[in-house]
């Protein structure tokens, strides 16, 4: 049939045509008659299923329900707990404002540097009504003022009026200074902060010392 | 099965089932992803002010990304930090975090990669912030990692006698020194690597360990070589002054300016906020007008290398708890000479003159940009 | 009479295939030289590092595209060629388009590769040939693929066995691979990690449903060919094939687990490769249970004994994909040179082993010219050789390289991956040896072809042609 040597000892070898019509009939009839069962398949079905249950518990466990994002620990929140975490984010977009805007001159500890930056710190200009912070952001101030019984403002100046803030990072950071480094004041909302904008609009000028002094007497009184 | 038709109907479908799944599925799932801030606000909206990550990159970075593909480093680099349960890669201080589906938006070829025998480059960028050793890495690995089986890319390269303001200086092992220009190919290069960062946080991934941690662990794994090639052929004084300057430049007050939070310890500062020092005209140019910023601070918009900028910088200058003449002096003289910089130092002479020049100006009062420029004229 | 048409049908394709068979050699021996280049540039990285386009990533992915299309694709096309006309006892239609086709094709990738080194490669995985040439190798390869089905349509006997179910769904699974690639990545490209999935799955694919049925196909024919008896427990082929079908395009994703992509695409390719073993255990219950009913007759025939190193290697290293794709494992292994392991050992101790055998099956059949024995029994025991320390030196490299990754506190460049340059020092030993394997295997098939290489040491592919056509 051929010159291969391989094949010149081998003459029992299948020529093409007899290999078509062997396997076909062999897919047919599957196999030669035997006794009895055969092992194979059942072993194949077994194996088999056994895979398939392996299998889908593997991709329960491991697909993370076909989410885009990685898992992360999926817990069912009461009120309570949501508005914690609502304000948990609230105060730390808040941080990361004052750590862009307002810690080269307060300092990231919140202590100020003495004589020059005045401590926000358990000041009560921070801690006390919403709208005093809120106005200083918003118009800024200048001239002496008197914070934890020292003086500043001899030769620093809060000019806000150059740099653009929305409401909203305003009352982000105010709440982010009033809870902060042991201040335990109340959250501003954006609404609020919008309303002190309103109110103080007629204002030009920084704010002064006085000026505040007089306008919160509540918190300047003792 | 005999029937072509039929048969050729079963490949299809049987490789169909695969293709929606793996294309047209995880298209529609993952295919439009959009830049998002780092975190969501209270309702989980992006707020409207804040930056979107990942930050596009820049032209030159996104030119070297074609280099690197070109050369075939992704043969052996990988792009990606694998999830914190799926390998060591952030504690091998690879990332901050794990890489997510949204970090690579902005690249038209995504080049993740499958096998590390270099290290993972995702962070690259932030490992390894030296320009100097970017450059020498990539002409000759072994003269700065002695076991690197990176091959060699000398034809970046333009081998010159003298060493000059241009050149870096390589050491083989053999202690000969080469001085080499980098070619626009090997900046584009470098400039894409250090383009590589993934150092913010998404809203779907946050950092597993935070900046200090990581610095830590790449300064002990990567053994960084002394940055200070070129300092060491200064004159003693101008080392000194520019020892002290740095010094300054990482302290608070009293006796410090504070300068990296703002312009941060790499001089690059922080794109949309804070203007970069590292190259910028404004530190390499007029000494006075730089005086006067250092003494009474900048507000307003103003624009640095093209780039605008609006914000307050604190005057570090004023009394009491201010900078003396001398220190202001050693903290110019540091930024001018260091990220890369090269220009002429400041004397405290110099600062008193310019002191005594503005001596009227009320403190406090910072400067604009209109204000410096009409002093200029 | 039977006798008769093999030959007529052997004359028929005298052409083409050793067309194929020769330009699959050449390819074999400039894939050799990039591989030993590539594995001696990572002993020592200043070797010929002042060339520019022989930078490492380079000539490696060179290296992967011209032992891919430039050998696997033309011997694919040589033993489909073949075995499609034999088993439909028809001659081979439209010759000279096949020829030219074929010529094309490997302009194609000899531009493509020049491109590689040029600079111009793509990111893609597998198809990392410039996207100009892309249309070239699709449509030279669907008018082979054309006349190939047309041959196959024109069969007497209408009953299909496996060997030509696994080599026709390779000719029909290539073009659609390559169609959604080049749609994905080109045409519309998908913009981040998407891009990344599909490339992957592509590259995967390519070997598992274009290589591999090829081999598979071939290896259901020559056994009992040579045997001369039915392949033992017939009835599971069916049954392995539409499993490897169903299961394969889903199972080649497993390599991103942990990247940055959502978590079911790395989980599906994860299950389905351990679904894999069904497959895997029907071809190799299949081909051994036939081949070990008579043993010596294996032994004694060099081309069977080739093709069973093959399906012997395709079980073993299928069995390793599986348990390296166990997410456990996977863990450690997954950016390791295990990488190189699996993919030398898929189209090289496995595909190439198999077409290795049918090449000195079919040679002698078309040109009548026989291969000496001592060259083929050289070609085997260096190639056996050659793979399997290859292998080994992956195999034990990769894992050594991936259990000191996971150590974090281990510098990378010093400890890390100066544990493993041992290895890379086998793996260039090893493709040293391979390389004189192959080029003795490219001298016995060119002297099958030309008996008399001193009148055509000018030309090689046109010389070759005319020679043989005259």
């Amino acid at each position: 049939m051929t010159k291969d040597t391989t094949n010149n000892h081998q003459p029992s070898s299948m020529s093409d045509h007899d290999m078509v019509e062997i396997h076909s009939k062999l897919n047919i009839e599957k196999h030669p008659p035997t006794k009895g069962f055969l092992v194979a398949p059942l072993v194949f079905v077994f194996v088999f299923g056994c895979l398939i249950f392996v299998c889908s518990i593997q991709l329960a466990h491991s697909t993370n329900q076909f989410q885009l994002h990685p898992p992360t620990d999926i817990v069912v929140l009461t009120e309570e707990e949501k508005e914690t975490a609502r304000l948990d984010r609230k105060v730390a977009s808040g941080k990361k404002v004052f750590g862009l805007r307002c810690a080269s001159c307060h300092q990231a500890n919140g202590l100020g540097i003495q004589g020059q930056y005045p401590p926000l710190a358990g000041s009560k200009w921070v801690t006390s009504d919403p709208a005093l912070i809120s106005k200083i952001i918003l118009k800024g101030l200048k001239g002496e003022i008197i914070v934890k019984g020292e003086v500043y403002g001899a030769s620093a100046a809060v000019n806000m009026a150059a740099v653009p803030i929305t409401d909203r990072e305003i009352a982000n950071v105010t709440t982010y200074v009033r809870t902060a480094w042991g201040n335990a004041a109340s959250e501003i909302t954006e609404n609020e902060v919008s309303l002190f904008r309103a109110e103080s609009e007629d204002q030009v000028e920084q704010w002064t010392g006085t000026q505040l002094v007089d306008m919160f007497p509540s918190v300047f009184s003792n | 099965m005999n029937n072509l038709l039929k048969f050729s109907l079963g490949i299809f479908l049987s490789l169909g089932v695969a293709w929606l799944a793996f294309v047209v599925g995880a298209r529609a799932q993952f295919g439009d992803l959009t830049p998002s801030s780092e975190t969501l606000d209270e309702f989980g909206n992006i707020p409207s002010d804040s930056d979107l990550y990942p930050l596009p990159v820049s032209g030159l970075a996104e030119q070297g990304s074609k280099e690197y593909l070109a050369l075939g480093c992704m043969t052996c680099h990988t792009q990606q930090v694998r999830m914190v349960e799926a390998g060591f890669d952030v504690e091998r201080g690879w990332g901050q975090r794990p890489s997510v589906a949204r970090d690579y938006i902005h690249q038209k070829h995504v080049l993740l990669g499958n096998t590390r025998i270099g290290p993972d480059l995702a962070n690259v960028g932030l490992r390894q912030p030296d320009l100097e050793w970017l450059h020498k890495h990539l002409f000759e690995p072994q003269s700065v990692v002695p076991q690197s089986l990176c091959p060699p890319s000398p034809f970046l390269y333009e081998q010159v006698d003298q060493a000059s303001g241009k050149t870096f200086t390589v050491v083989n092992d053999k202690n000969e020194s080469r001085f080499i220009v980098p070619s626009i190919r090997a900046k584009r290069l470098v400039s894409y690597l250090k383009s590589l960062h993934q150092n913010y946080e998404l809203p779907e991934m946050a950092f597993v360990v935070n900046e200090e941690e990581n610095i830590e662990k790449n300064a002990e794994l990567l053994n960084l070589p002394a940055s200070d090639v070129n300092q060491s052929s200064l004159p003693s004084w101008l080392e000194k002054q520019i020892a002290s300057g740095k010094e300054i430049y990482m302290k608070a007050a009293p006796g410090g300016g504070l300068c990296f939070t703002c312009h941060q310890p790499s001089g690059e500062g922080l794109a949309g906020q804070f203007p970069p020092l590292a190259g910028s005209d404004w530190v390499l140019g007029d000494k006075e007008r730089l005086i006067k910023i250092s003494i009474y601070g900048l507000m307003g918009e103003i624009e640095v290398n093209g780039e605008k900028y609006n914000n307050v910088m604190a005057p570090p200058g004023i009394p009491p708890g201010s900078l003396t003449n001398q220190q202001i002096a050693d903290v110019l003289t540091y930024i001018r000479n260091d990220w890369g910089n090269s220009a002429s130092a400041v004397t405290s002479l110099e600062v008193s003159t310019v002191r005594n020049k503005i001596k009227g100006r009320a403190p406090m009062q910072m400067w604009t940009a209109a204000e410096l420029s009409a002093v200029d004229e | 009479m039977k006798q008769n048409s093999e030959q007529i049908i052997d004359k028929s394709l005298k052409l083409t295939v050793c067309f194929f068979v020769a330009s699959a050699g050449l390819w074999l021996l400039a894939a050799a030289l990039l591989a030993y280049i590539s594995a001696a540039k990572l002993t020592d990285p200043f070797f010929l590092s002042s060339f520019e386009f022989l930078s490492y990533g380079k000539v490696k992915i060179a290296q992967a595209n011209a032992f891919v299309y430039g050998w696997g694709g033309n011997s694919i096309f040589a033993v489909t060629l073949w075995v499609v006309a034999r088993l439909s006892q028809a001659e081979a239609r439209g010759k000279v388009i096949v020829l030219f086709a074929g010529f094309i094709w490997n302009l194609a990738i000899t531009f493509g590769l020049l491109g590689i080194l040029d600079g111009h490669m793509t990111p893609h995985e597998m198809l990392e040939m410039p996207a100009e040439i892309w249309p070239a190798l699709f449509i030279s390869y669907s008018i082979i693929a054309f006349f190939i089905i047309v041959t196959h349509r024109s069969r007497r006997n209408s009953n299909t066995i496996a060997p030509q179910w696994f080599l026709l769904s390779s000719l029909l699974w290539f073009p659609m691979l390559f169609l959604i690639a080049w749609n994905g990545l080109e045409i519309n490209p998908a913009r981040g990690t998407v891009q990344s999935v599909l490339s992957m799955w592509f590259g995967q694919s390519l070997i598992w449903l274009w290589l591999t049925p090829v081999a598979l196909g071939a290896a259901y024919y020559i056994i009992p060919a040579i045997l001369g008896r039915a392949i033992d427990k017939y009835y599971l082929a069916v049954f392995g094939f539409w499993c490897i079908a169903l299961l394969a395009p889903w199972s080649v994703v497993h390599h991103l687990e942990g990247g940055p992509v959502p978590m079911w695409i790395p989980a599906i390719g994860t299950v389905m490769s351990i679904a894999m073993i069904f497959p895997i255990a029907v071809a190799s219950t299949n081909f051994h249970s036939t081949a070990f009913l008579d043993i010596s007759k294996v032994w004694n025939s060099l081309p069977l004994r080739f093709v069973i190193f093959g399906t012997l290697s395709y079980t073993a290293s299928s069995y390793i994909g599986v348990i390296f794709s166990l997410p456990a494992v996977a863990k450690i292994t997954q950016f390791s040179i295990i990488n190189d392991f699996h993919f030398n050992q898929r189209v090289y101790g496995f595909f190439s082993m198999i077409i290795f055998g049918m090449v000195y099956h079919i040679l002698p059949k078309i040109t009548g010219n026989e291969i000496a024995k001592g060259a083929k029994s050289f070609h085997f025991w260096t190639s056996a050789f050659g793979v399997l320390i290859l292998l080994l030196a992956y195999l034990i490299g990769g894992l050594t390289h991936g259990v000191l990754a996971q150590q974090p506190s281990l510098n990378w460049a010093s400890s890390v991956i100066s544990s493993i340059l041992p290895y890379f020092q086998i793996t260039e030993l090893a493709f040293v040896v391979l390389g004189f394997s192959q080029l003795v295997f490219v001298v016995n098939v060119w002297k099958a072809i030309i008996p008399n290489p001193f009148a055509f040491f000018t030309n090689d592919d046109d010389a070759t042609n005319s020679e043989v056509s005259a």
